[in-house]
Order: structure tokens, then sequence, then C-alpha cells
């Protein structure tokens, strides 16, 4: 009795959830003719054992890890990337090297979730690489497309820097700020703002902090670093797993 | 030398099996502590329940991107490293040559505070740019999202228009064609030229070129990434400059060589 009745609501939600984007695709015609354009592969991998890859070379870029870098397993490094000594990526970045180089410098760091792309071209006519010099900061969740990041400068959370941005030398960018493609930062300033404006400048002993903020990290980062082994134990488990379905090794 | 190679080869096995010894010893010592690697059990194409993603076999889906839920996704379209596209509670339609950039979000609402629920709907050949959140919209073909825009519940985006980077679009905004809207919130900011209405659709073709280079890239066995890997390191040393000047021509193998569309400087010499 009562399983007659699950069965009967599920065949109601079913038929109710089939009914509303049948009535959507209606009204948008152009739908309609899209869903029966898309033809998917039965061969589409849904789910891949080896999950997603850290290190993506496309042709013959090969990005570059430094060996005392740490590297989130969850980062995806594309093309031409160098990640030097010291510094850190942390999880869920994204370094799309794929048009043009991508360099992040001596004990600097890419905070959680940040995009780093390169274009092709700049509209100010330099190199339109991404370039993040020494001791630099780029907080969580920054999107850095074509820029150049002096050496120690702090980019706050939550920030976006468009083509062709030039953060100069002991700069501090505060959370939240866009600056506009080429837009330049001048010296030992604090800025703020979407788009960024002037707000005031740092103090000499705030410029010192700067370069300290980014040891603090590159010392946080080496406590992960301790946490992988050189070389990952998973074979094991992929061994064990084709085992179990019989697949020969 | 048969015996002698079999001989190094049980002792290499030795080596093998006593380092992994040493490694469960090693576990043991870390007790509480010890962690397990597992198999990645993230999956690129989910179904909740009976929803299942419908995507074009020549869409590049980077396997950290999540596609979950009731999206359909078009032909030439590509979905980059980080994105969800959660179709969990209402649709999400994504048309052809459409490019959703890396870190994107798009989700669609079932409950709002109007009482509306929009499935989200992305034209053909948009852009939508880095770590944008796109949340119950209509955006048409051959708009530009600029990328960490959030454009909440019910805007509409129109053919050929634009939201500047960093701008967030307030619920059911509609964004007139051909017109730039910036800030916070979104309002806007000046008329878009021709010439960057032909670069919108310009950087929509761009990346669907880049998709193919990645999409074959991420799809490699095991054996073709060592064997790639065993190329470079023999190619690290040889430059194309000083190889000139010997006059010697070194040809990179095949495999090495990048699509000529895919850079768009080559490509505009080839359509010379």
């Amino acid at each position: 009795m009562a399983a007659v009745a699950r069965v009967s609501r599920r065949a109601l939600t079913s038929f109710s959830s089939s009914a509303q984007p049948s009535a959507f695709h209606r009204t948008f015609s152009a739908e309609a003719a899209k869903a029966a354009a898309i033809t998917p592969s039965p061969d589409r991998v849904k789910w891949d054992y080896r999950g997603q890859r850290r290190i993506i070379p496309l042709g013959q870029w090969l990005p570059k890890i430094a060996v005392d870098a740490y590297v989130a397993p969850n980062v995806v490094l594309a093309g031409q990337v160098t990640v030097c000594d010291g510094a850190s990526v942390w999880p869920g970045s994204v370094l799309r090297g794929d048009l043009n180089k991508i360099t992040v410098g001596f004990c600097s760091n890419v905070q959680e979730r940040c995009v780093l792309h390169a274009a092709w071209s700049s509209p100010t006519g330099l190199p339109a690489e991404t370039s993040i010099e020494r001791f630099v900061t780029i907080g969580a969740y920054s999107l850095l497309r074509s820029c150049t990041i002096e050496p120690e400068c702090i980019v706050g959370q939550h920030s976006i820097l468009m083509e062709g941005s030039l953060v100069e030398t002991h700069a501090i960018l505060e959370a939240g700020s866009v600056l506009p493609p080429g837009r330049r930062i001048p010296t030992g300033e604090l800025w703020a703002g979407n788009p960024a404006r002037f707000v005031r400048t740092l103090t000499h002993e705030e410029t010192l902090e700067i370069p300290k903020l980014a040891v603090a990290i590159n010392d946080l980062s080496k406590e992960y670093f301790q946490e992988f082994l050189p070389y990952s134990t998973v074979y094991l488990e992929v061994e064990k797993f084709k085992k179990s379905l019989g697949i020969s090794i | 030398m048969g015996t002698l190679g079999r001989a190094i080869y049980t002792v290499g096995f030795w080596i093998r099996e006593t380092g992994q010894a040493i490694d469960r010893l090693g576990s043991s010592l870390q007790g509480g502590y010890y962690f397990k690697e597992q198999l990645s059990r993230h999956r690129t194409l989910m179904n909740v329940f009976d929803k299942a993603p419908v995507v074009d076999k020549d869409v590049f889906v980077a396997p950290s991107a999540s596609i979950i839920g009731d999206v359909q996704v078009g032909r030439g379209s590509s979905i980059w490293y980080g994105c969800v596209l959660r179709g969990d509670v209402n649709n999400i339609v994504v048309g052809s040559g459409t490019n959703i950039q890396d870190n994107s979000l798009v989700h669609v609402a079932k409950s709002n505070l109007s009482g509306k629920v929009l499935p989200t709907i992305i034209g053909d050949n948009v852009t939508v740019g880095h770590s944008a959140v796109i949340h119950g919209c209509t955006v048409e073909d051959e708009a530009f999202v600029g990328m960490g825009a959030t454009l909440l519940d019910g805007v509409v985006v129109e053919k050929h228009a634009m939201v500047a980077a960093g701008s967030l679009v307030r619920q059911n905004t509609k964004i007139p064609s051909g017109e730039v809207w910036a800030g916070n919130p979104a309002k806007f900011l000046r008329k878009l030229t021709d010439e960057e209405i032909a670069f919108i659709s310009q950087s929509a073709t761009n990346y669907t070129n880049l998709a193919q280079v990645h999409a074959a890239e991420n799809v490699k066995s095991f054996d073709e990434i060592e064997f790639e890997k065993a190329l470079r390191k023999k190619f690290a040393h040889k430059d194309e400059e000083y190889d000139s000047m010997l006059g010697v021509v070194r040809e990179i193998p095949p495999e090495l060589i990048l699509p000529d569309n895919v850079l768009p400087d080559k490509a505009a010499k080839d359509q010379k």
C-alpha cells in the first residue's frame, strides 16, 4: 500500500519536472532546435579516476614548479607557467599560460581560487605576460590578466587586475579593487575601489611589513608542503581497483 | 646477458618491495594522523537523480569542472577549469561556441524573493569571463560577461552587450544591446564600438580553438603523457635560433606542435 503510494508520488514528481522544461522549450523555440542539435558522444568520460592533472603541458610548453614551491594538488598550471623558489600557489587556483607567459616570483604567493591568465596582446603594447615579481601576496579569489606586479606588493582579496595593469613596488591594493586595463599604481600607495582610486600613501613601517607578510605565508606553505610525500601512493589504490575489476595491471 | 638482466630486474623488484614495506612502517608510526591517498571521486558530469547533463561531443569540459543536473551544452563550447554548472533545481542551456572560463559558477534559482523561477539560458558565441557568477539569467548570443562579474537573478544581457569586469548586476536588470555596463551596482557606462562587437565574436572563435588544444591534452592516457615527457626532455636544449645559425633544420616532433589557429598571430599569418 505504502509502496504504491511511493511509486505514484515518484511518477507524479517526474511527470511535473518533465512538464516544466517542455513548457519553457515551447516559449523559447530556439532552445528546442538547440536541444535537438546536441549530439552527445557515447565515449565522453564522466568520471576519470585520475582527476585533474596539476601540470598541463601544451605543445612544447611545460609548466615548471621549483622544488621547494608549494603548489596545491587542486591547482591547474597550463602552458607557459613558472613558479619560482619559495613561492606558493594555494588550492583552487588556475594559472593558464596558454597564450602568454605567467611567472610567480621568489617567495610570492597566489592564494586560494585565483585565476591568472595572460592575454595574447596587451592594450598598452608592452609584452602581455603576467609576471608576479618577488615577495608579492595575491589575495584569495583575485583575477589577474596580463598584468605586471613589481616586487613587494600586496593585492587584496577578490581584486581584479585587467590587461596591461602595472602595480609598482611597495603598493597595496585593498580587497575588492578593480584595476581597469592599463592602470598604473605608483610606488608606495594604497588604492581601493571599483574602479580603483587613490586612498593614501603608505608609511615606511607599512612598506616594511609587505615582504614580512610574504615570508610569513611562505613559512605557512612549508607546513603544507611537508604534508605531501614526494611521490603519491595512489598507485596502490589504482592497482587494487584494477584488480577488483579484473583489469590486468 | 639475459640472466644478468633478470637479476637486475629482480633486485629492482626487491628494492621496491622493501620501499613499500618501509612505507607501511612509516604509516603505522604516523598512527592516527596517517593519510591514505584515495582515487579522485570527482565526477565531471554528474546526474542528480533523473536529471543528466547532455553535452555535445565537440565540447571541451575540463576535468576539474563540474556539470551537474539538467544542463545542456551545445557544440564547440568549452567549460574551463574549475567551473561549476549546477542545474539541480532548474535547467541550464548553454549554446554553441560559448566559453565559460575558469572558476565560473552558473546556477539556477528555485525559489526567489519575487517568486519567479528562471532557467539559465546562455546563447551562442557568448564569452563568460573568469570567475563570473551567473545565477538564473538569460545571456543572449554574442554577449560578453567580463571576469569576476556577478549576474543575479532575472538579469537579461542582450545580444552584443558587455558586462564589464567586476561588476555586480542586480536582479532583473536588462542590459540593452550594444552597451557596456559596469560597477557595483551595474550602471550604463558607454556604448560599444563596432570594432569591439566584432572582437567579441572573434574572441569566442579563438577560445573554441584553444579549447580543442586543452581538450586534446587533458584526454591523454598515461602512456602518451610519458612519451611526450621524454620528447620534451630531448628537445629542451635545442634552440631554433642556434640551429638556424648552424644551418641545421631540426624538426619538432608533431606531438609537440600546437595547431596554428591557437595563437592569434599565427592564425592571422595563415589567413594572409
